[in-house]
């Protein structure tokens, strides 16, 4: 699914330069759940927006679907964005004056298709994370999980294969940590790629492999 | 586009006070353009009885002058009489004066009005809507027979509403007799606009035929495929052999320039007089952007200033696939749409004002109005604002990094 070879990633300002990522050689296979840890500032965040291509590495390749991403031209990796990688925010993200089928259609307004078929796949997406009743609800008239929920099925109504989650649960009381991932786990389990950066142990055992990074080194 | 819109306008009602100050000013300016549309409508739109623009060439100032004396205004009646008639390629030509304002009595009640003298060639130079009669002849004039005709307004003043032709009034020691009523020409029509028209002929003394320099404008209607440039050139070989009888004066200059231009050069800049319809449009317009320029400014600040607030939903868009040019286009679609907002209160205003305006006499005989060409007009403006002040803000915008916006860093 996504290959990192070598990837390094550093900051550069006036008077100091910040490695965040060093040498980070990675791959995750089709259908895989892996998890990435570390402590706070190690380049976790950093390595998930470099998979997902928010961010292009200093160095190294990164490789999607085979494809290794060249040049990094703003309408080529935002296309590659919209078709294959879907993301879920610790914080959510949800614009506040939209409401929440409007928030999940947002990834479809840049693709061509018909509002019909946009209004039909954001249903679906919101039947697969249990919300279709609160389609007419502004965010802030749902909770905090209900509010991630929306954010995984704006993820998801694209139908990307990869599935990158930056502590999805970190704003989340535990017991709606575990209903987001359970929606995960069930994404997860019906094909999607899901990559997860997590703080908590407990949640990363329930993934398939754990990524283990220490000053941007990945030492596992 | 739903979203969009949609989006725009919570943009707008989230901020109640900042779209309040935004759509003020935007409504503001572009009333004022509006206004200011609807006045060069009623200058230079072709609603007047100067209907041929394009075929029209004005003689309008002259200046002669010597080594210690010079002398500037409107022609002298000698130096159009000597230039102007049999000219090639011209298919009529009129010599008329500049309105001149005198006060009469009638039936007891002061009346002031404004006179123009004309040649009979004047109403066929230019067509004036006649309600009643008809206007004076080329015979009337060559024996400066004492007749006149009136707009409708003066007609009511003098005589009511009702036919007047064939009725006198009693102006400047003569007794006219009205031989034609016309519809009101707007004062903004400078070279045709009067209350009476009467026989240039009909001047108390003949000093006027030898002015060189004096109260008159010429007129000429090119033939169809006659070239402007050759008339003019042809014009000045007529002038240079003007004879110049004033020892104080050895130098005589006038030009005939096309009728958009003479009038730019009356109402606003003088350098204008010898400019095509291409360049007084361009000047008008740099003034116009110009007018726009520090309203817009401050709609760009206020929309930077909220790029803090939208960075979390550019962080958003960009992740999901929104390109750069994509994010352009929906920050200047919300931008034209408060400009749009802004237009459609400045018309409602305008057209407040307008009949205001009308209304109030402040300019005699004026039809302002939002026709669709002043709308035209209005409506292009309020895009180029919408445009222009959003154009930095969607950049700027645009090209925040996906990662930084969401964290709310802007780099």
């Amino acid at each position: 699914m996504i290959r990192l070879q070598d990837v390094s990633k550093v900051y550069r300002t006036d008077r100091i330069e910040t490695t965040a990522l060093d040498a980070i050689s990675v791959t995750i296979e089709d259908g895989a759940f892996v998890s990435i840890m570390g402590p706070s500032g190690c380049g976790k965040s950093t390595l998930l927006n470099v998979m997902g291509l928010l961010d292009a590495p200093t160095g190294g390749t990164v490789s999607l679907d085979g494809a290794p991403i060249r040049g990094y031209r703003d309408r080529d990796v935002a296309a590659l964005r919209n078709a294959k990688v879907g993301f879920v925010f610790q914080s959510f993200h949800l614009i506040g004056d939209l409401t929440v089928a409007d928030n999940v259609e947002i990834p479809l307004l840049y693709r061509t298709l018909g509002s019909a078929e946009r209004k039909k796949r954001v249903a679906q997406a919101l039947d697969r994370v249990g919300l279709t009743s609160r389609r007419h609800h502004f965010p802030t008239q749902l909770s905090g999980g209900q509010q991630q929920r929306v954010a995984i099925a704006r993820a998801i109504v694209g139908q990307p294969k990869l599935l990158l989650a930056d502590e999805p649960t970190g704003n989340l009381d535990s017991q709606m940590g575990d209903e987001i991932m359970a929606v995960l786990h069930e994404l997860n389990s019906q094909g999607t790629t899901v990559v997860m950066v997590t703080h908590d142990p407990r949640l990363a055992d329930t993934t398939h492999r754990t990524i283990r990074l220490f000053d941007g080194r990945q030492v596992q | 586009m739903g979203s969009t819109l949609k989006i725009a306008l919570k943009v707008l009602l989230r901020r109640k006070f900042f779209t309040f100050v935004s759509l003020f000013a935007v409504a503001f300016t572009l009333l004022v353009l509006l206004v200011s549309a609807a006045m060069l409508d009623e200058i230079f739109g072709p609603n007047g009885p100067e209907d041929r623009p394009d075929r029209t060439l004005v003689v309008l100032k002259a200046e002669s002058s010597g080594k210690e004396s010079r002398r500037t205004g409107w022609a002298g009646y000698r130096l159009l009489s000597r230039t102007l008639p049999d000219m090639p390629g011209v298919e009529r030509s009129t010599i008329f004066a500049e309105p001149r304002q005198l006060t009469t009595y009638h039936e007891g009640s002061k009346i002031t009005c404004t006179t123009r003298r004309t040649d009979a060639a004047f109403w066929k130079v230019f067509r004036f809507d006649f309600v009643e009669g008809g206007p004076y002849g080329a015979e009337d004039e060559a024996q400066a027979l004492p007749v006149a005709v009136l707009n409708v307004s003066t007609r009511d003043r003098f005589f009511g509403p009702g036919s007047a032709v064939g009725k006198t009034l009693e102006l400047d020691g003569r007794r006219l007799r009205v031989v034609g009523v016309v519809r009101d020409v707007p004062s903004l029509r400078f070279l045709t606009t009067a209350d009476i028209w009467l026989p240039t002929s009909l001047s108390r003394s003949d000093a006027y035929k030898k002015e060189l320099v004096g109260d008159f404008a010429g007129v000429m209607i090119l033939a169809p495929g006659t070239r402007a440039p050759d008339v003019s050139a042809e014009f000045q070989r007529r002038l240079a052999a003007v004879p110049i009888d004033d020892s104080r004066f050895d130098t005589l200059t006038a030009s005939a320039v096309p009728l958009f231009g003479a009038v730019a050069s009356f109402f606003f800049f003088e350098q204008l007089d010898s400019k095509g319809p291409g360049v007084v449009i361009g000047v008008l317009w740099l003034m116009a952007l110009l007018f726009m320029a520090i309203p817009a400014l401050n709609l760009v600040n206020l929309n930077l200033s909220r790029i803090l607030e939208r960075a979390s939903e550019i962080g958003v868009r960009k992740s999901f696939g929104a390109t750069s040019s994509a994010l352009v286009r929906q920050f200047l679609l919300e931008n034209i749409i408060l400009a749009i907002l802004g237009g459609l209160h400045a018309a409602i205003a305008a057209a407040v004002v307008l009949a205001l305006l009308n209304r109030s006499g402040l300019i005699p005989y004026s039809s302002l109005s939002l026709n669709f060409r002043v709308l035209g007009w209005g409506t292009l403006l309020t895009l180029v604002f919408g445009i222009v002040s959003g154009v930095l803000p969607a950049w700027r915008m645009s090209r925040l990094h996906p990662v930084g916006a969401l964290q709310g860093r802007f780099e």
